[in-house]
């Protein structure tokens, strides 16, 4: 950890945070351009104009433009992420609940998806042009291909439906009698989390895995890895010890990708198993035309793959101990 | 005035620029059918094509037919009608009726194989069009990129594609889908805003190794000016790569189309595979009518997949790895 300079740590703060400071600004122009006002969801049979001329002060809409982006911009970084017109609580509120359980699986689902992509693409790359290579690879791109709703759909007809192994539904049993341990909790959450977690990470690994592949192939002809085999060293440490690690570099890249990747995937996966997190309560407030909840999930995500990005940046840095970041080489 | 020598010698000339590049594409093609794989993509696909060019020669029926009561489109149908439905494959008459529904009916009574050939149209038309589209704004941005190497001008579009890299590409998609409206051009302009990046990064890394060479050096030399170097001698040295990605965006867009449709954002009107999945989902058929749940998804991926295999296997055309 001592390679990574804290100037070198600031300067990506400092563009993690610029980055966040786009996408608000994307985000207030999406809003700002939609046909009419977003306030006109809003407004019902009932309102005379005087309702609605209060309505449209207190969603600031009276005010100036640039005042409007002003205080958007200041709001969200402040965490005032408004009311929700469907559901009158606080936004903030409603995600702040629902943030760890999309973290749980999409974390999980990421860390397994990354950790079967590589070791695959690590054997198919040693293996580079073998029988079992190409049709690994050809079964990787057709699951890479398939639409992860529709694979969601059918492992829970399969795995809770017809075997009644998993459950599909929610995070824990729902209507459950309330004397919950922390180990029942944790079997239960288990017992839910299989299924989403499967169909994420059932397509999510072949991203690392086409990455991996080449890396690792032009890492096997290089003299290091030729030396390491001319000592005698079994091939599985020649491949895992010092061939991997040094094709991992671009896997680590290729994650920045991935991570937009997953979340997508994770969006979708919520809404089929309607696992409680902020993607179901987003395709949800976009039905009610919610906008205040729609931003902020919206915005949320954004900083949940900011977040990850320098997450993986400092990973990179451990991985490879030749980078060694803000020096002058 | 154009003597006939002089056109001689412009079809001459023409014939010595091209027949390189004809010799090249036929040993790029011969490289590529050994490619099981990408021979395999490039049938799938020119199965899809011709169901989209001809949906009437391999559908069964048009697309107003239904189950029992034919192509009549007032036709009523009957509780003792409605019963049966969704209906398993069937391949004979029934009821005096001809029946022919190689792959079942849905909830209405329309053929679903019938739907799917009818479907491959919008679903080509989506890949291919935010395919393009995104290779139109990625390629030229990313030959630009790459040739101002360590410019501002570098710097400035690599900003831009890092911010836009933080954005989640589906929710972005169902934001703007939400906001502007729920219509097939808006999706595709959406997954074009956001898929062009991967094409202007990888276009990028080529053009600053193809700059180093020597006959951009000689070009230079030369006097060529910047915009003949990089349409004339780079662009189409990188045409073949940008090929691939525009096969890996059609796959994405063609994949986050139905994922839209499965979320309900996609145009209800329109015909496809992803709307399938969702009416089987949204009627309650989806653990007990397979033959309705199944075929849309392989479509789905196989379309997706032949995608994928073209564009792997003229990358390795592209850059032998072996």
């Amino acid at each position: 950890m001592t390679r990574i300079s804290a100037r070198y740590l600031a300067k990506r703060l400092v563009i993690s945070y610029l980055t966040l400071l786009v996408i608000m600004t994307i985000l207030f122009v999406l809003i700002r351009s939609m046909p009419g006002s977003f306030i006109n969801s809003m407004i019902t049979r009932e309102m005379d104009a005087d309702q609605i001329r209060r309505l449209r002060e207190v969603w600031g809409l009276n005010e100036p433009l640039w005042r409007q982006y002003i205080d958007f911009i200041i709001n969200y970084q402040t965490g005032e992420f408004g009311r929700s017109p469907t559901q009158k609580v606080s936004v903030w509120s409603l995600i702040i609940r629902r943030l760890p359980r999309t973290l749980i699986l999409f974390g999980s689902s990421f860390i397994v998806a990354y950790t079967v992509g590589p070791l695959v693409g690590m054997y198919l790359g040693w293996w580079r042009g073998s029988k079992k290579d190409k049709t690994i690879f050809a079964t990787g791109l057709t699951m890479y291909s398939m639409p992860s709703f529709w694979i969601a759909w059918i492992f829970i007809w399969l795995f809770d439906y017809e075997l009644e192994w998993l459950k599909a539904e929610f995070m824990l049993d729902q209507f459950a009698s309330f004397a919950w341990t922390p180990v029942t909790a944790m079997t239960n959450v288990l017992h839910h989390i299989a299924l989403p977690l499967i169909s994420m990470s059932f397509v999510g690994w072949v991203g690392a895995m086409l990455v991996m592949r080449p890396s690792m192939n032009n890492v096997t002809s290089q003299d290091y890895v030729f030396l390491a085999q001319a000592k005698g060293l079994s091939e599985r440490t020649v491949m895992m010890k010092h061939a991997a690690r040094n094709a991992l570099i671009p896997v680590a890249t290729q994650a920045i990708v991935g991570i937009a990747f997953m979340i997508d995937g994770s969006v979708i996966i919520e809404q089929v198993f309607s696992w409680p997190g902020i993607g179901k309560l987003m395709i949800s407030a976009v039905m009610a035309q919610d906008y205040p909840i729609t931003q902020a999930t919206f915005f949320l995500l954004a900083v949940i793959i900011v977040a990850m990005r320098l997450l993986t940046d400092i990973v990179y840095t451990i991985l490879d101990p030749r980078i060694k970041f803000g020096e002058e080489s | 005035m154009s003597t006939k020598s002089e056109q001689v010698s412009r079809v001459d000339n023409l014939k010595e620029r091209w027949e390189p590049r004809i010799e090249r594409f036929r040993r790029g093609w011969d490289r590529y059918t050994r490619h099981r794989m990408g021979v395999i993509g490039l049938l799938i696909l020119a199965v899809y094509i011709l169901w989209a060019l001809f949906p009437s020669v391999f559908a069964p029926h048009g697309t107003e037919w239904r189950a029992f009561v034919g192509s009549d489109t007032s036709a009523y149908l009957t509780p003792q009608i409605r019963s049966q439905l969704p209906h398993p494959p069937a391949f004979g008459p029934m009821f005096g009726d001809e029946f022919f529904a190689p792959l079942g009916t849905n909830k209405l009574g329309y053929g679903i194989f019938t739907k799917m050939v009818y479907a491959a149209r919008s679903a080509l038309y989506i890949g291919f069009a935010a395919g393009l589209l995104s290779s139109l704004v990625g390629v030229p941005l990313g030959l630009i990129s790459g040739f101002y190497g360590d410019t501002w001008i570098d710097e400035l579009i690599q900003r831009i594609v890092d911010v836009m890299y933080g954005m989640p590409f589906i929710p972005f998609l169902i934001v703007l889908v939400a906001i502007r409206g729920i219509s097939t051009t808006n999706i595709i302009l959406g997954i074009a805003i956001t898929s062009w990046l991967n094409n202007c990064i990888l276009i990028r890394g080529e053009t600053l190794s193809l700059k180093e060479r020597s006959y951009i050096e000689s070009a230079k030399v030369a006097g060529a000016s910047d915009t003949r170097i990089v349409f004339r001698h780079i662009f189409p040295n990188v045409v073949p790569l940008a090929f691939v990605f525009l096969a890996q965006d059609a796959a994405v867009a063609i994949i986050a189309q139905a994922s839209l449709a499965y979320l309900g954002l996609a145009d209800f009107t329109t015909n496809s595979w992803g709307l399938m999945i969702e009416n089987v989902k949204a009627s309650g058929f989806i653990f007990t009518a397979p033959w309705w749940v199944i075929p849309p998804g392989l479509a789905i991926t196989s379309i997706a997949a032949a995608f994928y295999f073209i564009g792997f296997s003229v990358e390795d055309v592209v850059n032998p790895q072996d």
